[in-house]
């Protein structure tokens, strides 16, 4: 695990921050000397600075974000990872649950990217990362809503990487695969789970570890002519 | 520092650009680093560099499109170290020409150095590498692949080709045994610069600016990085990908 300086002192904003992947990236950072802070609807480690808001709520999330902006006077780096997951059949899946799952995985997004490339722009720095899904690709059953907000992820990525590049902002995402996290085993079996990873060339499913590699490695200057790509943690489950 | 458990990582098209930078990137990291390429002043100059640094290295001139060469070759690596860690699948030429005009030794240099060449060094590690049930390999394919572009039909086969390969390998030597492609977009390489004039590179080099929302051209030690990403544990849940170190050139 590299040890150095290249996160001490960077202000980060990670919102699903006290969930799995988006709380394992919020520890490790803040263990390489990152000033971070959480936004998420639930606390998690008490230890780190956290802040309730619905990603979602465009008057909550410009609140927040102008308050840390203005405290540090600097945003280095946005992680989005905040999300929910609600399998639905499709003709069971209601306006309200299909507009749900949009307003908070991909609007959420566009609100939180939006007022935090405002600290970004005029420092000409940031790294932003999404966390999309492999459902952008390949869809799923009972997951049209969450595979039209991951693949809408993925499409804000491209835009705001082509519009943010020259100023020195590198936008990318990032599709796991299923990965041990409490978000899928809130809604599928142990079983289910543990059988997945015999569709997966390297015989397992993700690990937050693997997540939390991969955004490192995009927040950091390894991947500096890296901007507006997907990076697929899925263990070789899907090849595009 | 190199200690004597460290790995060995074998770097094809070691003697320029983005080979060179890799090779020293991870000698630094404290690999054996064990680097080939057909120009051997190029090669020679490379395990200079890293010697200078007190990395550890050895070298050789390796026709990668000779398949005795390359399995003579990786013998010598592991009579001298008994294990491969990682490959690094690199050398690549380019001949440009319209397809109208091209002549079947311009076609069948790219193929058989990017895609022959590849093969061979891939067989020949890949046997070293599965008794052990490890290692890793990166292939050089290129945004190429994915855009065309004209006057490069028998380099975009080239690299598409590579970026299949990968995808078999990947699918074929999982779960130990992980093998991903980059697709670097404009990087600032002799190859780059080969068959243009200073005046020329520089109107290349504007166009391309141009072009790239990052606005520049990228440095063979940032496409160095994303290798030794891949290569690395960091890594250990990415496979048969391919990465795009490209300035945003192509963004699928």
């Amino acid at each position: 695990m590299p040890q150095d300086n290249k996160h001490r002192g960077r202000v980060a904003v990670i919102t699903g921050g006290s969930g799995g992947i988006g709380g394992a990236v919020a520890t490790r950072l803040t263990a390489e000397g990152a000033i971070v802070h959480i936004l998420d609807v639930k606390s998690g480690d008490d230890n780190l600075r956290f802040h309730a808001v619905d990603v979602g709520d465009e008057a909550s999330v410009n609140r927040i974000i102008d308050a840390i902006g203005a405290e540090h006077g600097a945003i280095d780096y946005l992680v989005c990872c905040a999300g929910i997951y609600q399998p639905q059949p499709f003709l069971e899946l209601s306006l309200d649950a299909w507009r749900q799952t949009l307003q908070i995985n991909l609007t959420g997004m566009f609100l939180c990217c939006r007022a935090a490339l405002k600290y970004m722009m005029p420092r000409q720095f940031g790294r932003v990362v999404l966390f999309s899904s492999m459902a952008a690709r390949t869809g799923g059953k009972n997951v049209s809503h969450y595979a039209a907000s991951k693949g809408g992820i993925l499409g804000l990525a491209r835009a705001l990487a082509v519009e943010a590049a020259a100023d020195n902002i590198r936008v990318n995402a990032i599709s796991p695969v299923i990965t041990d996290t409490a978000m899928p085993r809130a809604v599928v079996s142990d079983a289910y789970m543990q059988s997945r990873k015999n569709h997966i060339p390297l015989g397992r499913i993700g690990a937050v570890q693997d997540m939390v590699e991969a955004c490192l490695f995009l927040l950091s200057d390894d991947s500096s002519y890296i901007v507006g790509q997907d990076l697929r943690v899925n263990g070789g489950s899907t090849l595009w | 520092m190199v200690m004597p458990n460290s790995r060995v990582t074998v770097i094809t098209g070691g003697g320029s650009g983005m080979g060179r930078a890799t090779a020293l990137r991870l000698a630094r990291n404290g690999d054996r680093v064990c680097i080939c390429d057909l120009n051997a002043d190029a090669v020679n100059a490379t395990a200079e560099l890293i010697r200078a640094e007190a990395g550890s290295v050895f070298s050789g001139v390796v026709d990668v499109r000779k398949q005795a060469q390359v399995i003579a070759w990786i013998a010598q690596v592991i009579e001298k170290y008994g294990q491969i860690d990682c490959l690094f699948s690199n050398a690549g030429v380019n001949a440009r020409a319209k397809v109208a005009n091209m002549t079947l030794a311009q076609w069948s240099l790219l193929i058989d150095t990017h895609v022959t060449g590849t093969f061979n060094f891939c067989q020949a590690v890949l046997r070293h590498m599965v008794p052990r049930q490890a290692g890793a390999i990166v292939i050089t394919s290129s945004d190429f692949a994915i855009i065309g572009v004209a006057n490069a039909a028998n380099y975009c086969a080239a690299k598409t080709a590579l970026y299949s390969l990968t995808k078999s390998l990947a699918l074929e030597f999982a779960p130990h045994i992980r093998v991903n492609a980059i697709g670097p977009g404009p990087i600032d390489t002799p190859l780059l610069r080969a068959h243009r004039t200073q005046e020329e590179f520089e109107t290349a080099r504007r166009t391309f600016e141009a072009r790239l929302p990052i606005k520049r051209l990228g440095q063979p030690e940032e496409v160095a990085a994303v290798v030794d990403f891949l290569l690395s544990e960091r890594a250990a849940f990415i496979t048969g990908q391919l990465i795009q170190p490209n300035g945003g050139q192509v963004m699928w």
